[in-house]
């Protein structure tokens, strides 16, 4: 019986699944397909090419092969596919592979009553970031000077971006080296600190596996009771087999998240400063996204964002069919998703002008967590702006008898 | 459980050529999600892309044909239908049939409707909307260049370092377009923007120069008097690339197109055109982006023929970041063209008055009794005056995705022309405003419906997936078309089960689409032309080596500036001038079905320069009766300082305040394209009673 916490090298045991180290993720979904635990699998699968993801909603075991793998050019969010095309997830049940800001977006979306989390397990996978296909392939052209065309797998491995080609071609390269250079991941993921999402219910990636198993087993963390069920229930049906993982193992798994979280600090730092402190950040916001046409790419994708009648479609705050839209556009934005805003990238990714949204985000969603102490994504504790009734509210207030609202709010004087 | 499928198409509305996943659930079309790996949008798009899916499954579309009894409309099947346009077809004589085709549609629609027209009707008349847009386009350059397409590709465009937009609201229009602009400026190139409207493009450039419609000519030629004078031209691309240039130089070079006459035309500061001049003539690698603002006017030819003079004069084509880049409008114009929808080429503009073209396709296509003579025949403005002022010539219209009523110049000639057809089929998805005036209408796929292929501004040709099924009875384009070559007898001539049957038989014919097969056009990166072989990797950029001329040079055009056929007078004082906005397509036939869009942009305006209006005595929002000689409007006043003094500005998408009821129906005398950017209006406020 396992429990929350407990670590495994895993590795399947099923003959035709050739997963990515091991195939545990692979064998785990099909468990959870083949026992009606879930009535799909929602995941990627490669599309047009090995720089491109889709998502892909399986229902039937014998089409997990195709999503064995990883693509480290899969920069889509799931969570928001969930909520908007199959009804967050409140008459079926899921299995979902989350990356660190999947999980977060998860959380975030559960709160606001968007997805039923209950009808969902979450696969979660280590990452190490994700790189735009378009950039990929400018870079294997430009830095490595491969054909894209030729290149059958690509991968993140101890800091390097490495390339296979039909031809049996591997070349790496640091990805501190090409990110100095403007390539490399997205600026998001060089910002991220999720690395290992334990918010979801079994967190799966390479880092840790040494020894003989070493390329061929899943590192596995039990996050959750329904973790450990699942777990369990996975071995127990003859998919999984497991081993304990390596002392040493664990020490290095321990220091590559933590050396990718202190990267990612770094980088937030230096993003950060670049944009300038108060009305120097304010008016290089205001020249940046000064250019925006007004698509709702940025609100369309955005995990946080679920309002049928959004404020920045209503005529009285942002002028319709005003291009650039007035600054209240983009105002109403950051005072309605700041404080929960979990960096996953996405409105930064659909810009068609280019506006670092997600960066303007981030920037302002530390500065908050700092005042408030609210962590977003990582559990269902309800965000710091959460809809108050008025009238009771109102009423609350004034039977303080103060007029200190922030006190009376936040209890600092109490 | 639900069904939930991506599928991976490309944009209906501009001819940028985004890709995106439609969204489809349980076999319905319900959203748009971003295709990252497409090399040309990388995933981003523009409102229209965003909600490209909201007019799809609209309760209003077309689902059944219809004919026309008593004055309506009545449901009927396909087999009465086509029938009874077979019956009625065979009672006209070629020449008094005339087919619009779409831009819209696919390139295999378009080649099926060129194949009806030419070999079925065996009518020289065929024409669709490029004439209204880049007709001035594929004429000039075809005569500057040898080729009439954009010569460079979108990605290079940020590769230069200096960007000269004119006649082109590129971060409205092309959207995706204007994200390259915007890249070139962050890595340090210059950007110079002219228009009479202060756009939002223009609100992003180095330079603006705000200018009176209608003096392109004089602000280019000026342009070039002040880099020659400076010793800025490129003697040797002028030397072994070009001919024809003392002609040019001596008309250029007058006092005429001196920077302070030029001042005096077109508004443009002196110190401006010096700057500019600086920016374009010594950059290294200039790129030239135009649109309407160039094309649509009677001396469109003349503004193409001076976009191609200075970028020869300054070698800046055939390389990266160079170019004369012409963005053509609707999705599919570009693939139109290379169709050969046009009154007088075949596919790949081989001339329908050249014997061997004529042979080559008479040959092909085995029509027992022959194909339409080796003429040219009636571009589309053409038909519309031949209707009014000669009845009786032409008396059958076939059009198939077309909005002639809204779309045309002076809509008030075109209602009468459309009313003088005798027998009018209109092929589309929603009823239009021309489908109304039909006597039969068939019920069309939309773009999610069909597989096909289209051809953006670029000459990247892409593919169309089809994502659901068309509703009720509606059938692909190509189909309709072929079961009515089939209802006339001839069924062997249109053979094709699939879409890729149309492709396959249409690049036998077609030189510069021979080397693209469906497999390769699957690629994200798909192909540019011209691609002869199936080896052949595609030609991102034109001219690189040699011009398209059988010599290989490129041929200076010497032009005089003309003013606009109609100019204001002290009857009507004020310039109206006419386009587009982000949120609206063309006619609005989508778009306006699309709550996400219309809640933007409900219906048009006239834009008034904030002096003018106080003049006037109108307020922002005031409706105010909009006059030219043609017609007539009521629309809501949009006061502004960013459009220059005395000009006037209309989108033209709104039916109900419909600028084509204002706009002038003069020609370019070479390629018929109508002044819609150029006529002379006046406003008043409306008296209450």
């Amino acid at each position: 019986m396992s429990a929350k916490g407990d670590m495994f090298y895993a590795w399947t045991n099923v003959s035709d699944i050739k997963g990515e180290c091991g195939g545990a993720v692979t064998s785990i979904l099909k468990y959870l397909l083949e026992s009606k635990t879930v009535d799909a699998v929602l995941t990627v699968q490669k599309g047009a090419d090995v720089f491109d993801a889709e998502p892909v909603v399986i229902t039937d075991p014998a089409d997990l092969v195709k999503s064995a793998g990883s693509l480290h050019c899969g920069t889509l969010l799931l969570p928001k596919l969930i909520k908007k095309y199959l009804n967050g997830a409140k008459d079926m049940k899921l299995a979902v592979t989350c990356k660190g800001c999947d999980a977060k977006a998860m959380y975030e979306l559960a709160k606001r009553q968007q997805i039923n989390l209950d009808n969902i397990v979450m696969i979660g996978l280590n990452c190490g970031g994700s790189v735009s296909p378009v950039l990929a392939r400018k870079m294997i052209t430009e830095k490595y000077g491969i054909d894209p065309n030729d290149v059958v797998k690509e991968e993140i491995d101890k800091g390097q971006f490495i390339v296979m080609t039909k031809d049996g071609q591997h070349k790496g390269i640091k990805i501190d080296e090409l990110e100095e250079e403007g390539l490399g991941r997205r600026k998001n993921c060089q910002r991220c600190e999720t690395k290992i999402p334990r918010q979801t219910d079994i967190v799966c990636g390479n880092w840790g596996v040494i020894g003989e198993k070493a390329g061929k087993a899943t590192f596995v963390e039990i996050c959750s009771d329904k973790g450990a069920m699942i777990f369990d229930g996975a071995v127990k049906a003859g998919v999984l087999a497991t081993s304990a993982p390596e002392e040493k193992g664990l020490e290095i798994r321990d220091k590559i998240e933590n050396v990718m979280i202190k990267m990612g600090k770094k980088n937030q730092e230096t993003q950060f400063a670049a944009i300038g402190e108060g009305t120097d950040r304010l008016k290089y916001i205001m020249a940046e996204t000064g250019r925006c046409i007004k698509c709702y790419g940025c609100i369309e994708n955005c995990p946080i964002c679920y309002c049928v009648e959004c404020s920045t479609k209503k005529p009285h705050l942002v002028r319709p069919g005003q291009v650039p839209p007035d600054f209240m556009f983009q105002m109403i934005r950051f005072a309605h998703i700041a404080d929960s805003c979990v960096n996953c990238g996405q409105c930064t990714d659909i810009c068609p002008q280019n506006i670092p949204n997600s960066l303007f985000m981030h920037a302002q969603q530390v500065e908050l967590e700092k005042m408030f102490g609210h962590k977003p994504g990582m559990d269902m504790e309800l965000p710091v702006l959460a809809f108050a009734e008025e009238i009771d509210e109102r009423a609350r207030l004034n039977a303080t008898g103060s007029d200190m609202i922030y006190e009376n709010v936040f209890g600092e004087e109490k | 459980m639900t069904d939930l499928k991506y599928v991976t198409t490309t944009c209906p509305y501009c001819g940028t050529g985004c890709s995106f996943n439609l969204v489809v659930r349980d076999g319905k079309t319900v959203g748009v999600t971003p295709f990252t790996r497409s090399p040309v949008n990388e995933g981003k798009l523009c409102p229209k892309g965003m909600y490209a899916h909201e007019f799809v499954n609209s309760p209003d579309r077309l689902t059944t044909p219809l004919i026309k009894k008593d004055g309506k409309f009545v449901q009927a099947s396909w087999d009465e239908a086509t029938d009874y346009i077979a019956q009625k077809m065979k009672t006209f004589k070629p020449s008094e049939i005339a087919c619009l085709s779409s831009a819209r549609t696919s390139n295999e629609d378009n080649y099926a409707l060129m194949k009806l027209a030419r070999g079925v009707f065996k009518t020289t008349h065929i024409d669709h909307c490029a004439r209204l847009c880049h007709s001035s386009t594929v004429a000039g350059l075809a005569t500057s260049f040898g080729s009439g397409a954009m010569t460079n590709s979108i990605l290079d465009i940020e590769k230069s370092k200096c960007l000269f937009i004119l006649g082109s609201n590129t971060f409205e229009q092309h959207p995706l377009i204007g994200r390259r602009v915007t890249m070139a400026k962050k890595n340090g190139a210059k950007i110079i923007y002219a228009d009479p409207r202060f756009t939002p493009t223009g609100k992003q450039a180095d330079l603006y120069m705000q200018f009176r419609s209608g003096s392109d000519v004089a602000i280019l030629n000026g342009l070039m008097q002040i880099i020659i004078k400076n010793g800025w031209e490129n003697k040797d691309f002028i030397a072994n690339r070009t001919k024809e240039y003392e002609a040019m130089k001596a008309v250029v070079m007058k006092d005429t197109y001196s920077p302070e006459n030029v001042e005096k035309i077109s508004g443009i500061p002196a110190a401006q055109l010096k700057q500019a001049a600086e920016w374009i003539g010594t950059s290294g690698a200039t790129a030239i982006l135009y649109s309407m603002g160039i094309t649509q006017h009677t001396v469109g030819v003349d503004n193409v023929h001076s976009v191609a003079n200075i970028q020869m004069l300054c070698g800046n084509l055939g390389r990266p970041g160079t170019g004369v880049n012409a963005l053509r409008g609707q999705n599919n114009v570009q693939g139109a063209c290379d169709m050969g929808a046009l009154p007088v080429s075949f596919t790949a503009y081989q001339k329908v008055t050249d014997p061997a073209a004529h042979k080559k396709f008479e040959d092909a296509w085995g029509f027992p009794d022959g194909i339409c003579e080796p003429k040219n025949g009636y571009e589309v403005t053409v038909m519309m005056d031949v209707l009014t002022d000669k009845p009786g010539e032409l008396k059958a219209l076939y059009i198939m995705g077309e909005n002639p009523m809204l779309s045309d110049p002076d809509l008030t000639h075109v209602k009468h022309a459309l009313e003088a057809v005798e027998f009018m089929v209109v092929q589309d998805i929603f009823l239009t405003e021309t489908a109304e005036l039909a006597d039969v209408v068939l019920p069309a796929t939309c773009y999610a419906e069909r597989d096909g292929t289209q051809t953006s501004t670029e000459r990247r040709v892409q593919k169309w997936r089809k994502a659901q099924d068309p509703p009720g009875e509606a059938k692909l384009d190509w189909e309709i078309i072929a079961m009515v070559a089939a209802k006339m007898g001839y069924a062997a001539q249109f053979p094709w089960k699939t879409s890729e049957d149309v492709f396959n038989e249409m690049r036998m014919l077609t030189p510069s689409y021979r080397g693209m097969t469906y497999e390769r056009l699957d690629k994200p990166e798909a192909l540019h032309w011209p691609c002869p072989e199936e080896t052949h990797p595609g030609t991102p950029i034109l001219h690189g080596a040699k011009f398209s001329h059988p010599d290989g040079l490129g041929i200076f055009f010497p032009c005089e500036w003309k003013a606009p056929a109609e100019v204001p007078d002290a009857e009507y004082p004020f310039i109206l001038t006419t386009g587009r906005c982000l949120w609206h397509w063309h006619t609005g036939t989508m778009t306006r079905r699309s709550g996400s869009l219309d809640h933007e942009v409900p219906t048009g305006w006239i834009e008034i320069n904030t002096e003018d209006a106080a003049d006037l005595g109108i307020a922002d929002g005031e409706m105010i009766k909009a006059m030219t000689r043609r017609g007539e409007v009521v629309v809501g006043a949009r006061v502004t300082p960013d459009i220059m003094k005395g000009v006037m500005f209309m989108p033209f998408h709104f039916v109900e305040c419909a600028a084509n009821m204002l706009t002038n129906n003069a020609l370019d005398p070479v390629c018929k394209i109508p002044e819609f950017k150029a006529c002379a209006i006046k406003v008043e406020k409306i008296q209450e009673a």
